[in-house]
């Protein structure tokens, strides 16, 4: 089986994911039911996505890198490891053995769950499965492994079912999105950190005085949320702090700039390309399970716009830096960069669990990114070693510096379940095996939103 | 003068890629022709915008819902109520 599975993986990493992943889209496409037209369609949109994404990666190359380090050297901060952002990270880990298969194993181990009847959750947002892909792509790498990344990713995958099946009934609440669960590993995995410490920070009765008005927050710093600007802002800093030329300042600023606008534009693409295929899959599964009662897993950019996810998101950018400076002394090396622009996918489910309060939120925010920068830094050898290997097809100068991906090596279930896999293969599995368990049991006993964080009060996030 | 659509969404790609996509075919079936760009609600600002209707699949602030008509584009992920968002995106686009 190993060996099958290892020849598997090497045929797919010397075929370019320029042509697996979009065979994939499209047979699984005519698989589900769609029209061969529309199938060829897709798949041709997502190999037409990956050339513009690895083009538009490439501007992080070796200049940034080389001023990365001039940075970290000059100011003697250290934080010499790149985060390049959940844009171009969801497009490598698309890119690997793993995601090549990702899709198909996600949507059958969600039909499987629901048939048992141990997931309520119909997951119609497959884009997110990138986050237990990326997580699979670094266990491939690191045992040498394809069935032990696949068996990691799957790991997850299931996790975020659980977790959203768990906060469903606080997030509808919360949000007013009946029907709805988010079972995006990021925000979900984020939250199951943050859920002791909100059971904690609850119950101090000063900090919940101290209330922050939402909305003035986003009008002040809503500036922030524009990653263009951010992106200038961001490079010229660094290549200035590097010692830069005028010229060379301001020439980053506006590569960086670029990244922040044009990578995205491209995953625009890659999201183009896969919802047709999503669409067919969910098609086919609600056909299925018609008349049983399921939440709708949905990414969890639908609660994004929420007065207190906003602005704590956007607290998160200056405190994420004043936390890697801060942490640097106990080992961080990450320079936060490009995820800088989307701290709301951290906030995101914390907000609920602090009844919509922004302090509480950030401070929760802070605590799950104080832990998160370290793992960042801690992983990011696995990543670059992840991103020099998917790059043989890709066009990512590598070899410069170390990079990092903030959105996911700070995603506790991920961090977790790296280090899990490090271990003899029969105690990753049966110890992952039992985490499901003690998950399953936790969100049949304890749901949120019910048995725990029943807020009494009206919630009120529109 | 063509209509002008913003697309919003947490992240300006992800969501509403996927609307742009089933409201763009729509649109072609009913010859209606309107600019469409795609926003994140965060940097949406009240005295800025330049639509006459937002589609979201987010959450809108109170204060942008007052100068524009917001759509709640949710049903097109889930594919339920997708028929009656078409109906009302028709009406909406039709006024005038």
């Amino acid at each position: 089986m190993e060996a099958i599975l290892q020849s598997i993986g090497d045929f797919l990493n010397n075929l370019s994911p320029l042509i697996v992943l979009p065979i994939v889209v499209m047979v699984l496409g005519l698989v589900l039911g769609q029209r061969p037209d529309r199938a060829f369609r897709s798949g041709l949109l997502t190999a037409v996505a990956f050339v513009g994404i690895f083009l538009t990666v490439g501007l992080l190359g070796e200049k940034i890198s080389t001023i990365g380090q001039a940075f970290a050297q000059r100011t003697g901060t250290g934080l010499d490891v790149i985060d390049i952002g959940w844009p171009a990270a969801s497009a490598l880990a698309f890119a690997t053995p793993v995601g090549n298969l990702i899709i198909p194993i996600g949507i059958a181990l969600n039909i499987i769950l629901l048939v048992l009847g141990l997931t309520q959750t119909l997951d119609v947002d497959i884009w997110n499965f990138w986050h237990a892909a990326f997580l699979g792509a670094i266990v491939n790498l690191a045992t040498g492994s394809l069935a032990l990344g696949l068996i990691a990713a799957a790991i997850a995958q299931v996790i975020a079912f659980f977790l959203a099946d768990w906060s469903a009934p606080l997030i509808s609440k919360y949000f007013k999105l009946p029907g709805v669960s988010i079972p995006h590993l990021q925000s979900a995995g984020c939250m199951l950190l943050a859920v002791p410490f909100a059971l904690l920070i609850n119950r101090i009765p000063f900090l919940k005085k101290l209330q922050l008005n939402p909305d003035r927050i986003r009008k002040r710093l809503g500036v922030l949320g524009e990653p263009i600007v951010l992106g200038l802002v961001i490079g010229v800093l660094l290549a200035w702090l590097a010692g830069e030329s005028l010229t060379e300042v301001l020439t980053t600023g506006i590569n960086i700039a670029a990244v922040m606008v044009l990578v995205p534009r491209m995953v625009g693409i890659l999201m183009e390309g896969l919802t047709p295929v999503a669409d067919a899959a969910r098609e086919f599964m609600t056909k299925r399970f018609a008349g049983r009662k399921f939440h709708i897993g949905l990414d969890s950019a639908v609660l994004i716009g929420s007065p207190a996810v906003i602005a704590s998101g956007l607290l998160m950018v200056p405190i994420e830096l004043v936390l890697a400076l801060l942490l640097a002394s106990v080992g961080n090396r990450t320079l936060p960069f490009i995820d800088l622009a989307d701290g709301v996918f951290v906030t995101a489910m914390l907000a609920p669990l602090v009844a919509g309060d922004v302090l509480l939120t950030v401070i929760l925010g802070a605590i799950v990114m104080g832990v998160g920068l370290i793992f960042t830094t801690l992983l990011a050898p696995a990543i670059t070693n992840m991103i020099a290997t998917t790059a043989i097809s890709v066009d990512i100068p590598t070899g410069f510096a170390t990079y990092t991906v903030m959105s996911d090596a700070a995603t506790p279930p991920t961090y977790a379940l790296y280090y899990l896999f490090q271990t003899p293969e029969a105690v990753a599995i049966i110890v992952g095996l039992l985490v499901l368990v003690g998950l399953y049991f936790l969100k049949v006993k304890f749901p949120l939103g019910d048995k725990l964080f029943a807020q009494e009060e009206e919630l009120d996030a529109r | 003068m063509m209509k002008r659509v913003y697309l919003v969404c947490g992240t300006g790609i992800a969501t509403s890629s996927m609307l742009r996509a089933k409201i763009e075919d729509f649109l072609d079936d009913h010859g209606i022709r309107v600019t469409i760009t795609q926003h994140r609600v965060a940097e949406l600002n009240a005295k800025r915008i330049d639509a006459d209707l937002i589609v979201a699949t987010t959450i809108i602030p109170p204060d942008i819902k007052e100068v524009v008509t917001v759509l709640d584009g949710i049903p097109l992920i889930t594919g339920i109520g997708q028929d009656k968002f078409f109906q009302e995106l028709l009406r909406l686009l039709q006024e005038r």
